[in-house]
């Protein structure tokens, strides 16, 4: 075997070691895909746990999943219903954006309260926070992974 | 240039895994290149280096492009279609140069540098159409439009004279000197008909208000538009004789329908009217049987039928496992190809030959990749339109890339099917560069909102219960 087709048997199978290099990238670049995907799917985005409701609807100490859309109010179109005397029918919407959850009054009678404050407009809210329409007062949390 | 783009409201975005994944294959288009030009001279030699370089040159701009314009597109599907063109390259530029040629003006261009033209020209749609699309109401609000295009740009093959003067399928369309094969386009179309129509009315076509028997079928109003579309369509792939098309919308149409509804019953009764259309093909028609015989035993007729089908068996098995290396294999001998047709329906064959089962395997993975990227792009995808789009779009480059290696290695009949991206050809190469442009804009995370329904009619099926 002379040195031209000894180097030429190197190029071939260095190419054919390229595809799969390229392949190798390729399925890297999918691995890291699915893992993320994996890892954000099936967790819901948080919860509210329920921590007193004098009316019983909903019940203390219940915990409801949350859509990145949630609306809350006495009307049964919304996402939550509370059916509390000093709730609205609209009462407020909760939402998540990119990687916060917001909190907006929909121009309730009574007005929404977060940690004991009256907010008005859109209002950032952290894990922990306590949120009070009415007399519900329920916290958000985030589900356990 | 970045100033420009910042005074438009536009922030270039690094996309680093695309950027990686052009460079390997780049650097594996070089060292193919290499191996195939050293075993053409007989020493070691790069050959000539100008359509490799113009060809990486294409890539790494439209990259380019897509950095600048901030697109967050899916970062897989660019280096994946310019690997499958790499390899079409390759073997473009090892076959004989005579077996296609355009003459424009003084300029004669062969085989390669036809498919280098061929190739810019489709990656140069891909980009615009990857760029541009940033929402879908053309696609949507128009699909019975598309669907007449389609059908127009079929029929008008009967119109204006035929461009080949044999007596196999009547495919191409001649405008100048330019020759086309509608039904290639026609796949997109239809796609994007069904698609658009499906989503409208999936929640009718899921509900079973028709008995027939024990079967059990939707509303009969809204399931005859779109039987008749899909029939026309057939009726008029069967005239002109291309198995292959008529395979493909058949399986994409009921895949969609699949899809779309979730319901088993269409996929046993579509397999139930396949069985008897294809049954009554066989009887009706010399060159459906002639196809399946050579399936069947093709060395009932070695030298003639059954030809092309034992020469690319022989190719696989001349293969083994490492290939002969490019350049190496037996289509050098002479000017004229071992197998009939090895550029466009054989391709998979001279690549198997030459590059192995190791290199055939890593082909038939760049098309799984395809499929896993355009399912992921459906199952993220913000509506039905856009999902069934995706879903049909990834389904049209996946199954003409199955059907076709399959009828390669005699698993499946063989139809005359392109291999997306790699066989040569400029409409094949067009529509899917479609395929591929319209799924990375579908996968843009700057998109547009899909439009809210609007038609009375529309309505949503209780999706999954919250727990």
């Amino acid at each position: 075997m002379d040195a031209f087709t000894l180097t030429l048997w190197i190029v071939r199978i260095t190419f054919v070691i390229l595809l799969y290099l390229f392949f190798a990238a390729l399925l890297r670049a999918l691995w890291r895909d699915l893992r993320t995907t994996v890892a954000t799917a099936g967790r819901s985005l948080g919860r509210l746990v329920v921590v007193t409701s004098p009316e019983g609807r909903p019940p203390a100490g219940a915990s409801i999943p949350l859509d990145a859309i949630t609306s809350l109010g006495r009307d049964v179109n919304n996402s939550i219903t509370m059916e509390d005397s000093f709730v609205s029918a609209e009462h407020a919407v909760l939402t998540f954006r990119g990687r916060a959850w917001y909190l907006e009054d929909r121009g309730s009678t009574n007005g929404t309260y977060v940690n004991g404050q009256r907010v008005a407009g859109v209002v950032p809210l952290g894990y922990g926070d306590e949120l009070q329409f009415g007399q519900v007062r329920l916290r958000l949390e985030r589900v356990p992974a | 240039m970045i100033a420009a783009l910042d005074r438009a409201g536009i922030r270039p975005r690094f996309r680093h895994r695309e950027l990686l994944l052009l460079v390997l294959a780049s650097v594996a288009l070089c060292a193919g290149w290499v191996s195939l030009a050293s075993q053409q001279a007989g020493q070691m030699s790069i050959g000539d280096p100008t359509i490799p370089i113009a060809y990486v040159g294409i890539l790494f701009v439209i990259h380019l492009g897509f950095v600048l314009t901030g697109r967050r597109m899916d970062q897989v599907l660019l280096p994946v279609a310019g690997m499958l063109g790499a390899l079409s390259l390759l073997l473009m530029a090892r076959l004989p140069q005579g077996l296609a040629g355009l003459s424009l003006g003084s300029i004669e261009l062969g085989l390669a540098p036809l498919q280098l033209l061929w190739l810019s020209v489709a990656f140069s749609v891909l980009a615009v159409l990857a760029i541009v699309v940033r929402n879908d109401n053309w696609l949507r609000e128009y699909k019975y439009t598309w669907a007449a295009v389609g059908i127009g740009l079929l029929l008008l093959v009967f119109v204006l004279p035929p461009a080949g003067a044999d007596d196999g399928p009547r495919l191409s369309l001649r405008i100048g000197p330019i020759t086309g094969q509608p039904s290639e386009l026609l796949k997109v179309i239809l796609v994007v008909f069904l698609a658009g129509y499906l989503a409208e009315n999936r929640t009718l076509l899921a509900r079973t208000s028709t008995k027939l028997g024990p079967i059990s079928l939707p509303p009969v109003p809204y399931l005859l538009p779109m039987l008749a579309m899909w029939g026309v369509a057939l009726a008029i792939v069967i005239v002109q004789r291309d198995l292959g098309a008529a395979l493909l919308f058949f399986t994409v149409f009921l895949t969609l329908l699949y899809v779309a509804t979730r319901r088993f019953a269409y996929v046993v009764l579509g397999m139930a009217m396949f069985l008897a259309g294809a049954t009554i093909l066989y009887q009706l028609f010399p060159h459906v049987r002639v196809r399946v015989d050579i399936w069947l035993d093709p060395w009932a007729d070695p030298l003639g039928a059954g030809y092309q089908v034992i020469r690319a068996l022989y190719a696989f098995g001349r293969g083994g496992i490492l290939g002969t290396g490019l350049g190496a294999g037996l289509p050098a001998v002479g000017d004229t190809p071992a197998i009939p047709a090895i550029h466009t329906d054989f391709v998979f064959a001279a690549l198997a030959e030459e590059l192995g089962m190791l290199g055939g395997l890593a082909i038939v993975a760049l098309y799984a990749v395809i499929a896993e990227r355009g399912l992921r792009i459906a199952a993220r995808a913000a509506d039905d339109f856009r999902a069934l789009l995706a879903v049909g779009l990834t389904l049209v480059i996946v199954l003409q890339a199955a059907l076709i290696i399959g009828g390669n290695l005699k698993l499946v009949p063989l139809t005359g099917i392109t291999l997306p991206f790699i066989s040569y050809g400029g409409s094949s190469l067009l529509a899917n560069a479609i395929v591929i442009g319209l799924l990375l804009a579908l996968s843009d995370r700057g998109v547009e909102p899909p439009p809210p329904p609007s038609s009375a009619r529309r309505f949503r099926l209780p999706s999954r219960t919250p727990a």
